[in-house]
């Protein structure tokens, strides 16, 4: 036992405090869940571990629950660290890995539940959405354990299954991942859950998710051709617009709703605002109050280096007078995307509103396939305000103000809930939807 | 009679006052589908009639008013008109629009626009029916006020065909710059002096006596468009209620709070509350209103029926005061008095004045009297200083006979600051006065007025309060730099929009394009996509601008008073000016966005992707 200042720096707490608040906000864990764990640099330049302690609330982290182990050996902080320090102290000696986080993943784990007898195999879960495919590949390991929380099996095999992958599933449990960072890593088990949302959303539909997958996996490009780019870990802080105060709050007011709202997971999908010769522009959209993330300064002409978010982006402002334009991944609406009305030849092309604001402000909402180009993006966009791509997110297009471009992916959810709920139900949705939405 | 096909008659009606004759020409096809109606489609009718070196008052001069193809269907609001000119206050483009029957009486009659040139020899008046078009003479008409005028052209025929009247007053005869032409009574073209290039033609009204039925091509279609804006006029709080409650003066505490509402000839935003209290929307519905009322087809009602005087013999009644006429009457006079505020308003509609610009130049003439810069004896004996609220209705007399004091204020606050020394001390913008929005308490309402074809217009240079405070969801910054070329071009382009399908301003709080868009398409079965939309008001746009440089405007008319930029106003306890950087970068952003060059001239390619030919390079 060595003695330690049991004060974490102020960063640090900061860092823990503010990633377990908005897990909680993004309900991926409960009161007391899950753990997270980042390798740090101690004063006399040591390397060590910080770990949350066990039990603790992950919403109201103090600096004494922040335990601090050399990564070598243990200390005093062994005892009172999470019970599955072990695992993470593995995980995070994996090379390039400098951050281990595990959560409550609902979705996820509901996902890949069976009731099959045990100890057998679990089948990996696959998943059928394109942040999915884009940041945990096109398998995520399930396994089972005899002991399911902080055992020995686990730190013996969760660190081999991330040493392959970015995240790994315990059946019953919960996802662990490894990242450069703590917040990559929640944005990792951010991505998880909303995947395992997409494949529980399309099978309460009646999806035929099984053949689903069997598709992707004849020819994933033809159902993703525009996958999000690597995740970024620099330039969180950064902010290219400070003296537009009005308008730095509003990008943080709509981050902020879209995190809550889980219209995207955290830290994905982008919104901009257009000025004349450039345009403002969060590449990271889905950000909790607490958590920055870059808002840029860019210019309007397009640029080889542009992503493909940020090309459509400048592709839609350089075709129309809109002046602001959001993306997000909700996975309500990917599940949506393949939906089919029973009885009925292929996917349905558009989601009609059964509710009555839904229905007033959107007669019906296309969905357009995984190929569709910006033209026809920006078509329907003219002409709905917003559109689902099969496969490639939600595209929304105001012509005032970042609270208005908003709106469409927040009622869309609605809109795909209700009908959700009403399909869940028993009820005839094609009796419920207005005849003329047939035509349009 | 022909069956209008689907919202257009196809027709437009030409008639030369100087020449004598009444033509019947076809309307090329395709303006519909490149400039639509109303403003667009009488833009560009007027660009192509219209010498732009002409005088305004003279008979070279051209009016231009147009219907929309949607008029005649069940379209909420759908019967305002558009007239276009060039105007006497500004020397730029004259563009006003109106609620009221006429225009859909006129459209009933078989025809999509009316096109006045020349100027008669005597006074005349015009009568349109289905079957003929008469030019008769109004020696007797002349000098009667509009009521009257009204009273005389409508008596005599059975309510359900009862023509509908456009006409001028006193004002309009005697070449006020700032003078109205009005229909219904009281729903006027108030902004720009169109009663005074009526006047100059020698022309008192226009009577429209149709009955013709506008047919929808597509049902469902349009009636999903209908629905969709019933819906959301019905639901959103101002258009559900606030204007129907209190009219356009609920909008006085509202502006007040956001520090936007003008004193003393735009001198400050300070009021106190119980002095604003006095002349609030609340005060009038619960002291004069008599009964709250709408335009034709309107499900909004904006209207006040209203009546001063109690019971007694200085009893009247009539319509008013809306929101601009409380402010640049009362506070901008420094007047808080509403019986004084209304009386003048009655005597401006039955007249013919443009109360914004009225109210504005006496404020103006206020504060130049108060500085001493008028001498007194030019007054005729008037006692003219901030907040005598005594003034005001005798000014609106003697303006519009052009008698009195009322003569030095009948040719506009610019030109009567320009008399005295100080036009800087007019509020204006292209010598059009600014409506009750203080420019300081927002930028994007500060570019609306620089850029407004019009001159200083909050309708046609973009209503950019109403995203200020009510934009629900479409809420944006005040002072973004960034934000506000754009957001006001798009409000701009809204406008153009309205004013082109010939429905209101205040739709606008309730829903955007895509219903119109539907509407539209149903009602004519023609592609009237939102994209397709986008571009008209575009054209209409660049048309316009093309119009006012051709008539000597250049980048320094896109500018506000001096004032603005050196006097600073308190915005929610900062202070706020719009200094000469800010406007010129305001400035320079817009006509990038617009894909104007830095002097304001529409660049050769936009003209070439709008299809635009322009008279000189
Ligand atoms: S809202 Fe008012 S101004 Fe507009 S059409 Fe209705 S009554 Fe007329």
């Amino acid at each position: 036992m060595s003695p330690r200042d049991w004060k974490a720096d102020e960063d640090l707490l900061r860092l823990f405090q503010t990633i377990g608040r908005a897990s909680l906000l993004c309900d991926i864990q409960d009161s007391h869940s899950g753990n997270m764990a980042v390798k740090v640099r101690n004063a006399a330049g040591v390397e060590e571990m910080a770990i949350t302690a066990t039990g603790s609330q992950k919403g109201d982290l103090d600096a004494g629950q922040i335990c601090f182990l050399s990564a070598g050996g243990t200390d005093y902080g062994y005892y009172k660290a999470s019970s599955e320090t072990d695992i993470h102290q593995r995980v995070l000696a994996l090379p390039g890995v400098r951050a281990s986080m595990h959560a409550h993943t609902k979705d996820l784990t509901i996902v890949t539940l069976d009731d099959a007898p045990k100890p057998s195999p679990v089948p990996d879960f696959v998943p059928v959405d394109p942040l999915g495919r884009a940041y945990l590949g096109d398998h995520v390991h399930v396994d089972w354990f005899a002991v399911p929380s902080g055992s020995a099996e686990m730190a013996d095999l969760i660190p081999r299954r991330l040493a392959g992958h970015p995240a790994t599933i315990i059946q019953n449990h919960g996802t662990f991942a490894r990242a450069r960072t703590l917040g990559e890593a929640f944005f990792l088990l951010g991505v998880a859950d909303a995947s395992g949302r997409v494949v529980r959303q399309a099978q309460k539909l009646g999806v035929d998710v099984g053949a689903l997958r069997g598709r992707i996996a004849s020819d994933p490009a033809a159902h993703f051709p525009r996958l999000p780019g690597p995740y970024e870990i620099e330039d969180d802080g950064l902010c290219d617009f400070p003296e537009e105060t009005e308008l730095l709050a509003e990008f943080r007011k709509a981050g902020a709703r879209i995190f809550e709202s889980r219209l995207s997971p955290f830290h994905t999908g982008t919104m901009s605002v257009r000025g004349v010769r450039d345009i403002l522009y969060a590449p990271k959209a889905s950000l909790p109050r607490e958590i920055g993330g870059p808002l840029r300064r860019l210019p309007m002409a397009s640029a080889p280096s542009d992503s493909a978010e940020l090309a459509v982006h400048k592709a839609i402002y350089a075709e129309t007078d809109f002046q602001t334009v959001m993306h997000v991944w909700l996975p309500e609406a990917e599940a949506h995307s393949r939906f089919r009305y029973p009885g009925e030849e292929g996917e349905s092309d558009k989601i009609v509103p059964l509710d009555a604001e839904g229905g007033f402000l959107y007669l019906v909402i296309p969905v357009l396939p995984a190929e569709a180009g910006e033209e026809e993006i920006i078509r329907n966009l003219f002409d709905y305000k917003i559109a689902v791509v099969r496969g490639g997110g939600v595209w929304a297009a105001g012509t005032q103000s970042l609270s208005e471009v908003l709106h469409h992916p927040s009622s869309l959810r609605e809109i795909c809930l209700y009908r959700l709920g009403a399909f869940e139900r028993g009820l005839d949705l094609r009796k419920m939807e207005p005849k003329k939405a047939a035509r349009w | 009679m022909s069956d209008p096909s689907f919202g257009i008659h196809g027709k437009i009606l030409e008639i030369d006052l100087s020449a004598g004759y009444v033509r019947v020409r076809p309307l090329d096809p395709s303006l519909t589908a490149d400039y639509l109606g109303g403003r667009g489609l009488a833009t560009r009718l007027f660009y192509e009639a219209v010498d732009p070196a002409s005088d305004p008052l003279g008979a070279e001069n051209v009016v231009v008013l147009a219907p929309s193809p949607l008029i005649g269907t069940s379209a909420p609001t759908a019967a305002r008109g558009h007239m276009v000119f060039k105007s006497p206050l500004t020397g730029f483009l004259g563009t006003s629009n109106s609620g009221g029957g006429w225009a859909w009486s006129f459209k009933a009659t078989g025809y999509d626009a009316l096109v006045v040139k020349g100027r008669a020899s005597s006074p005349v008046w015009i009568d349109i029916t289905p079957e003929k078009v008469d030019v008769l003479p109004a020696g007797r008409m002349w000098g009667k006020d509009i009521h009257a005028l009204t009273d005389e052209l409508t008596t005599g025929f059975e309510p359900a065909a009862r023509p509908r009247v456009l006409g001028i007053g006193p004002a309009g005869e005697n070449l006020v710059r700032f003078a109205a032409v009005a229909n219904d009574r009281n729903r006027v073209y108030g902004r720009c002096g169109p009663g005074a290039v009526w006047g100059a033609k020698n022309l008192k009204a226009v009577r429209a006596a149709g009955r013709m039925k506008t047919r929808v091509h597509d049902k469902e279609r349009y009636q999903s468009g209908y629905e969709q804006a019933m819906h959301l006029i019905r639901q959103a709080p101002v258009t559900k209620r606030l204007l129907r409650e209190m009219g356009t003066a609920g909008l006085v505490e509202l502006i007040n709070v956001i520090g936007m509402l003008p004193g003393r000839n735009f001198q400050d935003c300070t009021h106190r509350d119980e002095d604003l209290e006095a002349v609030s929307g609340e005060t009038i519905a619960k002291t004069i209103l008599e009964r709250a009322a709408g335009c034709y087809l309107c499900p909004i009602g904006c209207q006040r029926h209203t009546r001063v005087g109690g019971k007694g013999e200085q009893a009247e009644a009539g319509e008013g005061p809306e929101y601009e006429t409380v402010v640049l009457m009362g506070p901008v006079c420094d007047i808080y008095d509403l019986e004084a505020i209304t009386r003048a308003n009655y005597r401006a509609n039955e007249l013919g004045l443009d109360t914004i610009s009225f109210g504005s130049t006496v404020a103006c003439a206020m504060e130049l009297a108060e500085r001493g810069l008028i001498p007194p004896a030019e007054l005729a004996g008037l006692e003219l200083r901030f907040g005598r609220a005594a003034v005001l209705e005798r000014l609106a007399v003697e303006t519009a006979f052009r008698r009195g004091a009322g003569a030095l204020l009948a040719d506009g606050s610019f030109r009567l600051a320009e008399r005295y020394g100080r036009p800087d001390l007019s509020m204006s913008v292209k010598r059009l006065e600014i409506p009750a929005y203080d420019p300081r308490a927002s930028f994007t309402q500060a570019l609306g007025y620089m850029t407004s074809p019009s001159g200083a217009c909050h309708l046609r240079g973009g209503y950019a309060v109403s995203l200020a405070f009510f934009g629900g969801w479409k809420e944006i910054p005040r002072f973004s730099l960034l934000q506000s070329p754009i957001a006001i071009r798009n409000m701009q382009n809204h406008g153009i929009l309205q004013d082109s399908l010939g429905v209101c301003r205040f739709t606008g709080y309730a829903f955007g394009s895509e219903p119109w868009s539907r509407m539209l398409a149903g009602a004519t079965g023609l592609d009237f996509s939102v994209a397709r939309l986008e571009e008209i008001s575009n054209r209409v746009a660049a048309l316009e601008r093309l119009f006012n440089l051709e008539a000597g405007a250049g980048k320094l008319d896109d500018a506000l008073p001096p004032r603005f930029a050196e006097t600073p106003i308190i915005v929610a306890g900062e202070e706020r000016a719009v200094s000469v950087e800010i406007q010129e970068r305001m400035r320079r952003d817009y006509y990038e966005v617009r894909g104007w060059d830095a002097e304001g001239r529409p660049r050769p390619d936009l003209l070439g992707r709008l299809r635009i030919a322009g008279r000189r390079p």
